[in-house]
């Protein structure tokens, strides 16, 4: 099970590295936790007058002196690349779509246990959800991040509609800060995804046994 | 752009020609010889065409050649580099279905292609809107 995680997670950070056409190689890992943990590692990836750029600045066509990723919008076919979808099972996917100035990443995540309980856990479906509404909220500090997940379904196959939260990384994000380490915020935000919702999980039922335990000593 | 794909008498044509190709390819199969096969299979890929049945029947040939496959590093040391490009595209294709043995198996050989071919090949799998899959 480890060894698929870290083979789809290689192959993600390998579509990524081509779609925004890096060449360094990557290094980094460090252990983060949730929200302010992973803004920390974002504002680590600030750095003034890196060279390297390829999403470029590109005007919008249609209207002048406006300047939009041209992936939200898709009005101009020959400025988008093809979307591409890996999916590591039935439940847990990633949507990649790339355009001249943008790039937008859609994830679907699995929750642990699903394919082996083999019942939809409510709770943790419930966790999921309102932990990743509470990141959209506060998109404006992530700066990469999406409001909403994208709900299109934007392929002719089996990309089933509805992500659970998205990226959207235009030129201006790539010209602030290091690719490389923008790869790594989406790959280590894959990882502990997972993590902090076993853990949420976790807590959610120990206190709830322990107010329960309080409760009903009265009644002992 | 009419001109380069190919018309619609042909596709009769195609079709019969991955019938063929698939035959061939189970019979390679059976021979215990999967490397060979992918190479079949891979080999008559009509890229130009816009018909999904061509698309889709040439998908279900290279996807039995690809499941096949044990040895990774072995498939790809044999296979000639100006396959690479093709056999990416399918990949991809192949990590767009959902179903986990495919999955399993298209991110296997994803790493090892990608170590082997390099970022332009994904790069160019991306970026070619002529040559689909």
């Amino acid at each position: 099970m480890a060894n698929s995680l870290r083979l789809y997670l290689t192959c993600i950070r390998n579509t990524l590295d081509a779609a925004m056409c890096l060449q360094a190689s990557l290094e980094f890992r460090t252990c983060l936790a949730v929200f302010l943990k992973l803004q920390k590692l974002l504002l680590q990836s600030k750095v003034q007058g890196y060279s390297k750029r390829t999403s470029e600045n590109f005007p919008c066509q249609e209207v002048e002196r406006h300047n939009k990723p041209e992936v939200e919008l898709k009005t101009s076919p020959e400025l988008l690349l093809n979307p591409v979808l890996i999916c590591r099972n039935e439940a847990e996917k990633c949507l990649i779509e790339t355009s001249i100035n943008s790039i937008r990443i859609s994830l679907k995540v699995q929750l642990d246990g699903y394919f082996i309980v083999k019942q939809s856990d409510e709770l943790e479906n419930i966790l999921a959800k309102k932990f990743l509404r509470f990141l959209s909220m506060r998109a404006e500090s992530f700066q990469v991040l999406r409001r909403k997940p994208v709900q299109l379904n934007g392929l002719p196959v089996e990309a089933y509609a509805g992500y659970d939260i998205s990226f959207l990384i235009t030129n201006y994000h790539c010209e602030d800060m290091h690719k490389h380490k923008l790869i790594d915020f989406i790959v280590q935000f894959m990882e502990d995804i997972d993590k902090e919702i076993s853990e949420l999980k976790l807590s959610v039922n120990t206190r709830g046994r322990l107010v329960a335990t309080e409760f009903l000593k009265q009644f002992v | 752009m009419a001109e380069g794909f190919v018309d619609d008498e042909n596709l009769e044509a195609i079709v019969t020609r991955i019938e063929q190709k698939s035959r061939k390819i189970e019979s390679l199969l059976k021979q215990s010889k999967p490397v060979e096969a992918l190479k079949t299979a891979l080999e008559g890929s009509i890229l130009k065409t816009r018909d999904e049945r061509c698309k889709s029947a040439n998908w279900i040939v290279v996807h039995r050649a690809i499941m096949a496959i044990k040895d990774v590093d072995a498939m790809l040391s044999y296979l000639d580099p100006e396959y690479y490009d093709i056999l990416m595209k399918y990949l991809y294709r192949g990590l767009a279905t959902g179903d986990r043995p495919t999955c399993d198996q298209c991110l296997k050989i994803h790493e090892k292609l990608t170590e082997k071919a390099g970022l332009g090949c994904i790069l160019r799998s991306l970026a070619d809107t002529v040559n689909t899959v």
